[in-house]
């Protein structure tokens, strides 16, 4: 809301200063958010008469000028201006004067003569944008006659947050209740009377109210004859349009000009214009519809409420009036609105309708029954007074529940304990008081305050102590020691298991990245997941961000691509982030997960970094990096299947398998996907659901002592089919193993021509212990030969000797 | 030979011997003076024929002698193959080191990280809530009603099955204290979701913290110590905080709160806008409507909540200048946090 600081004053005595004031609304819950200087003359500029005026020597178009301004010495400027002339009124701004866009005005040299001071058009006044030359001023103004008398001061603008609890400071007159409570000073409020002709208006109009109480609580009209359409005065029309209002005609203009002051939303009705002579309140019918002055015809619902005539619709409640019976040259009489309307219900018609305006703002932030009256006298003044009206006596005044001041009690000893200090009934009795709420009763533990009808945030006692504590000062808090506490707590272990993640994988070399839980729904398609499983959002920003997320891997390759695309060579980012699924049932439901994305030589170190990265070796990082995750986390008897997943190339994928149930993935990157962000490279994924892993983790083994005997290695290199897995191997060797033997290594894989068409080497290192003894040679020998023999039943492999 | 004879002798050799440009120029030197027949025969000789008078200092010169000389001998061979051994030696130690940097966690991580790290020293457990949100508990649950006006300054993303994305990280605060008895102390960090067209400061998808203490007696005097404890720990020893009242629909008396400037110590500069000041979170004391719906007496206890957001403090902090940019994931943007 925007508040000119020079229309606020009428109301109350204002702090010295803007910052003064400033400060003041905002530590009492009014945000400042903005201060604006906006027309009027800039501080210093005077009007000046040109005495003499010459062609400058060195310019076909400049003028050096003598001029008076008032000072008694007459000043010598260069003024560049075609209408400038000897005998010239003009706006002159002396050395040292600021023009607005923080223009100083000093002495300089322009051709060789010096200018001491500047003679100014008017859109370098910041008075409008006409710059065809100077701003001729009346020749029989005196010359150093300040220009803010002529033209009027700049006036200032707060620009302020009311919050939306605060309906009743929607207005000056709120304001100004406010600034009076924190200052001690009393509000003035301005006229409201006006005199009546011998016409009474029951005579003329009539009001019904159809519906609930609740959603019309009060309607009243007035009536004036004689009005006289045409442009409101200067004061007003310079007031409006400082609080950022257009002015158009007086009538409109009175009634926005009420609004602004007093909060009252009023409406002026054509009264000829109306079928019937009166207004009925009543709900929409079906099919109805009503052009608003805006020009939008607007379909309207029984669930909306309509001021009508006898015959139709006039306006929308609380909303918008309609076009036809608005106000226009030929009006003159005038049947103008005031009431109060059901906060939700112009909340929801203005939402059905996609509309709003001033008043609907105020209306569903609360209008009272106690503003009515003042905010209709107050028009009905100004219409008297300034567009030659009359009123007619009386009016109709539908108000079947007058409301009552409610009651409401604050006990010391809670708002006390609420807010941590000490106070006593007589101090809470004259805080409650400076803000309009009087004691209704008092005692050493509670005082019971009456609340004006305009304050409908203040129903409780928590909301007494909020005003307490506003006026009292946020400031004057005691300062009380910060206490730890220890409470029975909510189970930190699920976040604590995911910080150990994240500094894992940050520790292992990967970027962290995070990206937005919603994305496009055909991003997800390209990896193949099911789109009748998505959540999809109601009502999403963009097509771009329409779907909920139920895989963080999409995003997680396209941050790849846009790595790839700013030339990054190497990228090893995790994302731990929620996806989204629709259960069975419909209801959407979320999941915690971990993925990976690897792209270029993340793994290798040094000078290695520089080597293109086969596919094996990606397989091997994506592979070693989850091995290193579930080591870490102490996550027991997790196994890797083979399997497909449609994101993942065909025979490089496996599901990552932990007692039994599938929670995730690893694999390499389909190539065609990778292509769509123009990545040529193995990527390597990784995908996990973070429950299972983080529950699974952390109950470690019991500790082993160190052997007390040696070991023996026995080296074997096997060729075998090309096709033989590295598993197979594993598999046959443990089937034909002693207890003694502790681990296979595999050290060295080799291919070449030298071993056979479609055979490639696998070099082990075979390793065995006794738990009692130092094994013989012999002994070892004799193991290791058992372990050859079903090597080569098993693979038919062919024991390389070495 | 006389004994001074001898010492300059040996003066002379030392010299020689350390000045040897090549080993064959040490060898040489080598015979000329501790050789079969070099310099030290020539010495042992005038020993042997000294007077017994003299005896015991010729002794005493002619061992000088030697162990001199074959020190600056052996130092000098020493000098001589360390130099040879540098001069073929290609070894270098300016070639980049190798070893897997570390990465970075996302700064949004890095100050869920720390604003936790300094509640759970408070006494706070850290607790978590779904994103996908009822009515109820984004909103009837915090005093909220469908048709109230304060539901309009969060506008909100709905989902199928009338779900919706949670709009603040309070609805936290409504399921763990349905769930709980009190006495509360939780910090619940997470992602929350509005209907904000994004800009350098405004993001759809962003993240809170919100903190929650319910107990006997909790008062607006705490939440004002606690939340200096809290500025003094996050932005250093100097910081102090301001309330200023304000309005939600949950807390009552409200309260926006104002750190003083890290950068300028309150001085005002470009950080803080020239202020002085800066806004940091939302918070208040719970309003008793809150504790109705949570099945909790408000004529029992007392309590005070408060919520941040995390892009915001994580760009004070980094001095990042768009919040676009911690969702862009460009690997070295990131890792310089």
């Amino acid at each position: 809301m925007k508040i000119p600081l020079s229309w606020l004053s009428e109301y109350v005595e204002l702090p010295a200063t803007v910052e003064e004031l400033s400060d003041l609304l905002t530590f009492s819950g009014i945000e400042v958010e903005a201060v604006e200087t906006t027309g009027g003359a800039p501080a210093g500029v005077v009007a000046a008469k040109v005495l003499t005026c010459v062609p400058h020597p060195d310019s076909d178009h400049l003028h050096v000028c003598e001029v008076d301004a008032g000072t008694g010495t007459p000043a010598t400027v260069v003024c560049g201006a075609p209408n400038v002339e000897a005998g010239g009124t003009y706006p002159f701004a002396p050395l040292g004067t600021v023009l607005p866009g923080d223009f100083k005005i000093e002495k300089r040299k322009v051709r060789g003569i010096e200018s001491f001071g500047m003679l100014c058009a008017a859109d370098e006044l910041g008075l409008s944008k006409d710059h065809s030359g100077l701003m001729v001023l009346d020749g029989a103004i005196a010359a150093g006659t300040p220009l803010s008398d002529i033209v009027g001061a700049p006036e200032t603008v707060l620009e302020v947050e009311i919050t939306p609890n605060r309906g009743d400071e929607l207005s000056l007159i709120g304001v100004a209740r406010e600034i009076s409570a924190l200052r001690g000073v009393p509000v003035r409020y301005p006229a409201i009377d006006y005199p009546v002709g011998e016409e009474n208006i029951a005579s003329a109009a009539h009001v019904a109210v159809e519906v609930d109480a609740a959603d019309c609580p009060r309607y009243t009209a007035r009536l004036l004859r004689g009005v006289k359409p045409g442009p409101s005065p200067e004061w007003m029309r310079r007031r409006l349009e400082a609080a950022g209002v257009r002015a158009i005609s007086n009538v409109v203009d009175i009634t926005n000009y009420v609004l602004l002051e007093c909060g009252q939303p009023l409406h002026a009705f054509d009264f000829d214009r109306l079928a019937g002579g009166g207004i009925r309140v009543r709900r929409a019918k079906e099919g109805e519809s009503l052009v608003t002055l805006d020009g939008v015809e607007r379909k309207l619902t029984p669930e909306m409420i309509t001021i009508c005539d006898e015959e139709k619709p006039l306006a929308v409640a609380g909303i918008m009036g309609g076009e036809e019976s608005g106000i226009n040259d030929a009006t003159s009489s005038v049947l103008l609105e005031a009431a109060t309307f059901s906060p939700s219900r112009v909340r929801a018609t203005g939402k059905a309708l996609g509309l709003s305006s001033e008043s609907s703002y105020r209306y569903v932030r609360g209008v009272t029954p106690d503003t009515v009256d003042f905010g209709a006298r107050r028009a009905m003044h100004l219409f008297c007074a300034l567009a030659g009206a009359t009123a007619c006596d009386g009016v109709l005044d539908a108000y079947p529940a007058p409301q009552e001041p409610l009651l409401v009690r604050c006990r010391r000893e809670k708002l006390e304990t609420l807010l941590g200090i000490e106070t006593t009934t007589d101090e809470m009795a004259r805080i409650f008081s400076a803000l309009g709420l009087e004691t209704a009763e008092k005692t050493g533990d509670a005082v019971v305050v009456r609340v004006p009808l305009f304050r409908t945030d203040l129903t409780r006692e928590a909301d007494l102590i909020e005003e307490f504590i506003r006026i009292y000062g946020l400031g004057r808090l005691p300062e009380v020691p910060p206490a730890a506490r220890l409470v029975p707590g909510a189970d930190d272990r699920p976040y604590t298991a995911k910080q150990r993640l994240q500094r894992l994988l940050a520790g292992a070399g990967l970027t962290e990245a995070m990206n937005y839980s919603f994305t496009a729904p055909a991003l997800l398609d390209r990896f193949g997941s099911d789109a009748a499983r998505r959540v999809q959002l109601c009502d999403p920003l963009s097509a771009e961000q329409s779907v909920l997320r139920d895989s963080l891997l999409p995003q997680l390759v396209e941050n790849l691509g846009t790595n790839v695309f700013r030339q990054v060579p190497e990228a090893a980012l995790f994302e731990t982030g929620r996806v989204f699924f629709l259960d069975k049932d419909g209801t959407p439901s979320e999941e915690d997960r971990l993925a990976v994305a690897l792209l270029g030589a993340v793994g290798a170190t040094g000078t290695a970094k520089y080597r293109a990265v086969s596919e094996e070796q990606m397989f091997a990082w994506i592979r070693g990096l989850w091995e290193t995750v579930a080591k870490t986390l102490k996550l027991r008897g997790a196994q890797l299947r083979a399997a497909e997943r449609p994101c993942v190339q065909a025979r490089r994928g496996l599901d990552i398998v932990v007692e039994g149930k599938k929670i995730g993935h690893l694999g390499l990157l389909k190539k065609s996907l990778a292509a769509e962000w123009r990545i040529r490279q193995a990527v390597g994924v990784l995908e996990v659901s973070l429950a299972p892993l983080l529950a699974a983790g952390g109950k470690g083994k019991r500790p082993v002592p160190p052997p007390a005997y040696p070991s023996v290695r026995r080296d074997v290199a096997l060729v075998v089919p090309a096709k033989t897995k590295h598993e197979d191997v594993l598999k046959a060797a443990r089937k034909a193993a002693p207890k003694e033997l502790e681990k296979i290594e595999l050290f060295d894989v080799f291919r070449g021509k030298a071993l056979g068409e479609g055979k490639k080497s696998l070099a082990y290192a075979f390793t065995y212990r006794a738990a009692d003894r130092t094994l013989t040679d012999e002994e070892t020998n004799a193991f290791q030969e058992k372990i050859n023999t079903a090597l080569v039943s098993a693979l038919g492999a062919e024991i390389r000797k070495g | 030979m006389n004994l001074s004879e001898l010492e300059s002798l040996t003066t002379r050799a030392v010299a020689d011997l350390s000045a040897a440009a090549t080993p064959a120029d040490l060898e040489a030197l080598r015979i000329r003076y501790l050789g079969r027949n070099g310099a030290v025969n020539d010495a042992t000789a005038a020993l042997k024929a000294a007077p017994p008078a003299e005896k015991p200092f010729w002794g005493k010169a002619v061992n000088a002698f030697k162990s001199r000389t074959e020190k600056a001998l052996a130092d000098r061979r020493a000098a001589l193959a360390s130099a040879a051994e540098a001069a073929s030696d290609d070894f270098d130690p300016t070639l980049p080191g190798a070893w897997i940097s570390p990465g970075t966690l996302h700064p949004v991580t890095q100050l869920i990280d720390r604003t936790t790290a300094i509640f759970r020293r408070m006494g706070f457990t850290v607790a978590d809530g779904p994103d996908i949100e009822t009515e109820h508990y984004n909103f009837d649950a915090l005093n909220t009603p469908a048709d109230h006006v304060s539901r309009d300054t969060q506008d909100t993303f709905y989902l199928p099955a009338a779900r919706l994305l949670r709009t603040q990280t309070s609805a936290v605060q409504a399921r763990y204290m349905e769930a709980n008895p009190p006495p509360v102390r939780i910090v619940c960090p997470g992602r929350c979701y509005r209907r904000d067209t994004t800009d350098a400061t405004h993001s759809a998808n962003f993240h809170q913290i919100e903190g929650l203490y319910v107990d006997r007696a909790v008062s607006l005097a705490n939440l004002k110590s606690d939340i200096d404890h809290f500025a003094r720990e996050l932005m250093g020893p100097g910081v102090k905080s301001r309330f200023r009242p304000h309005f939600f629909p949950f807390t009552e008396p409200s309260v926006e709160v104002d750190f003083s400037c890290h950068m300028c110590g309150g001085k005002g500069c470009r950080v803080c806008k020239h202020s002085g000041w800066i806004e940091i979170m939302g918070a208040g004391m719970v309003d008793p409507n809150v504790f109705l719906a949570a099945g909790y007496d408000p004529d029992a206890v007392t309590g005070y909540a408060f919520g941040m957001g995390i892009e915001r403090l994580a760009m004070l902090l980094f001095g990042i200048d768009d919040i676009r940019r911690l969702y862009e994931n460009v690997v070295p943007y990131l890792s310089q946090f």
